[in-house]
């Protein structure tokens, strides 16, 4: 609650800065600095300022600052606030309307006091505060996996899915330190967009709806060079299939792979005999059909039972009529 | 000395070549390789794995329990099974509440899951309990050839889990074995990479699969090879039919034969090229044959 404050005190701060120009630079930055370490305003020009949905503030800073509240909500923000700002802020305050009026730029005004005030009672999720980038490379060198658009709160995560790994035993996602020797060891990763750094990431991080809609999960071919590679331990194979698992759970299944799990209810063998191969074994002196399930129809019956007892065959939609998928 | 031979799907409804050679090859070893009656699928990783652990786990318990009513350790000649079956045993015999959650489901066909048999596989049979000594003596003629070794990855991988002694990222076990048949392990650019048929990604995304057996092609033929040995039915498949789908897609002509290791065993051991079901693989491999042979001169 006191950092909400702090950051609602330093963006009345701000305006207050850029609506009154240069004057008050050197009393804005007293109080932004006992407020937060991060925020260090600078300014000595007049900024330009646009509001939208989101409050930007452009400033000279080098800073790029992106706020992320996950900070309880706040009950009684402004009046508390406000009683702990020294007066000149208070002062402040209304020059920052009186300039705006001066302006006359009414609406925008509007939406300044209300985007503060909203923003005081906590309501908006996310707040940015970004530069008016004069070096565009400083963009560039963000260490950042984020981008503007990718902000994530929250409301984006899915804790009951990164505890699914946990509960299967895979401890080892929470060990990751995103080093990418998973990725820069990934064969798929080279000629498809699956990101096996990102994919451990986004488990951990409980990201569910991106991880089992994405395509890309299914190009991992277990191949474990990842997994050999990891730093830290991480059994990344099993953390895909257990994100595969969950994917195919919710019905993201491919017709080839359920046609697969078809073949094994229908004959025991994810690639049957067939009238070649039966032609092939009798002419090389072994018997035509092997010793398996296909000798031992007993033997088929109990893998059939099985797929029944896990449920596999709803899974994949196995129609037993026709020995097909329902679809 | 016995062991539970399990079949799996490929090699025997595929490339019966390779099921006749290890046949042949045991015999030799005097050692009794007896039917696992009624094993099924491993059940595949890719896809069984990938949906349902619970179901992989059951139907590969299942196919274990085949082995533990023998009072014998099980042989698999191809890594995907290798993978299921290791894993899972693995798997089963460290975690009782996975194991007690597999034992109900087997109990209702009457099988249990107890734990007594160890999954290995040929090429770590071959090395480790024959001995390099003994499979030299069974070569009738050395082979001469020069041969790119595919490792495939559920064979050594994942370390931490398999136990064979060697290093996964830079093995010897193949390129020995390979070796006592006279034949010559060529080194080979990124010899360690997948063959792309894994994970179910064959099935699904064939275009992805054949990218990254062109790239094991593109190597393998820039070292001068005459073929590639695996010891994988799935890897093989992908060699051999893959390769005239990469041909397909890439306008490529490679023509590289495919050899399981037992074929290339039971070929050193007088074996006839239609033995070895050679004539049912789509890459011609009688050029290779003809000079492992020696024939050319001739």
């Amino acid at each position: 609650m006191k950092i909400r404050g702090v950051f609602s005190m330093s963006i009345i701060n701000r305006l207050k800065t850029l609506f009154k120009g240069d004057n008050e630079e050197s009393d804005i930055n007293n109080d932004v600095s006992n407020t937060s370490d991060d925020v260090q305003v600078t300014s000595s020009k007049k900024i330009e300022v646009s509001i939208s949905k989101k409050t930007t503030v452009a400033r000279d800073s080098a800073h790029d600052l992106t706020f992320k509240k996950d900070i309880e909500p706040l009950e009684d923000p402004v009046e508390e606030t406000v009683e702990k700002v020294p007066e000149t802020v208070e002062d402040a305050s209304e020059e920052i309307v009186e300039e705006v009026k001066a302006e006359e730029i009414p609406a925008e005004t509007e939406e300044v006091e209300e985007e503060v005030s909203v923003e005081a009672e906590a309501e908006e999720d996310v707040e940015e505060v970004e530069k008016d980038s004069k070096n565009k490379d400083t963009e560039r060198d963000k260490m950042t996996l984020l981008t503007d658009k990718e902000l994530l709160t929250d409301s984006n995560r899915d804790p009951d899915f990164t505890a699914e790994f946990i509960d299967a035993g895979i401890e080892t996602v929470k060990h990751c330190f995103q080093c990418g020797t998973c990725s820069g060891s990934c064969p798929s990763g080279r000629r498809t967009p699956y990101k096996v750094r990102q994919i451990v990431r986004k488990c951990l991080l409980g990201l569910k709806e991106e991880v089992i809609t994405d395509d890309a999960l299914w190009m991992c071919t277990t191949c474990y060079t990842c997994q050999e590679r990891c730093l830290r331990s991480v059994k990344i194979v099993e953390i895909i299939k257990k994100a595969r698992n969950i994917a195919a759970h919710a019905g993201y299944m491919a017709k080839p792979h359920k046609m697969t799990g078809v073949f094994v209810i229908n004959t025991g063998h994810a690639v049957p005999i067939n009238d070649a191969a039966k032609a092939l074994r009798t002419k090389i002196g072994l018997p035509e059909v092997p010793p398996t399930t296909h000798a031992y129809p007993e033997a088929l019956e109990e893998v059939q039972k099985l797929c029944k007892i896990t449920a596999f065959d709803e899974l994949i939609g196995y129609d037993e009529a026709t020995g097909g998928l329902k679809e | 000395m016995e062991i539970a031979y399990f079949l799996g799907c490929i090699m025997n409804n595929r490339y019966p070549g390779v099921e006749k050679a290890t046949r042949k090859l045991f015999e030799a070893l005097d050692i009794e390789l007896k039917d696992m009656e009624g094993a099924s699928c491993c059940p595949a990783p890719g896809v069984f794995g990938s949906f349902d652990e619970e179901t992989w786990a059951t139907i590969a318990a299942r196919n274990l329990t085949i082995a533990e009513d023998m009072g014998a350790d099980i042989m698999t000649e191809c890594n995907g099974c290798f993978g299921s079956l290791f894993e899972c045993n693995h798997m089963l015999k460290e975690n009782d509440e996975k194991r007690e959650k597999i034992n109900a489901n087997l109990a209702e066909i009457g099988r249990e899951f107890k734990g007594t048999t160890n999954v290995k596989h040929f090429a770590q049979i071959l090395r480790d309990d024959v001995g390099f000594e003994k499979l030299a003596s069974l070569i009738e003629k050395p082979l001469d050839l020069n041969v790119a070794v595919h490792y495939g990855c559920h064979f050594l991988k994942p370390t931490e889990e398999i136990g064979i002694e060697d290093q996964a990222e830079n093995p010897s076990i193949l390129d020995d074995l390979v070796e006592i048949t006279g034949a010559k392990s060529v080194d080979y650019k990124d010899k360690m990479m997948c063959c792309g048929a894994g994970g179910g990604l064959r099935a699904r995304d064939l275009d992805v699969t054949t990218s990254f057996t062109k790239e094991k092609l593109d190597h393998m033929t820039e070292a001068g090879v005459d073929a590639i040995v695996n010891v994988c039915p799935f890897c093989h498949m992908q060699f051999d039919q893959g390769q005239t789908e990469v041909n397909e897609r890439y306008g490529t002509d490679f023509a590289l034969p495919v050899f399981h290791l037992a074929q290339l065993f039971g070929l050193a051991m007088g074996l006839s090229a239609e033995e070895l079901t050679f004539d049912a693989q789509k890459i011609d491999a009688t050029p290779a044959i003809k000079k492992a042979l020696g024939e050319n001169a001739k």
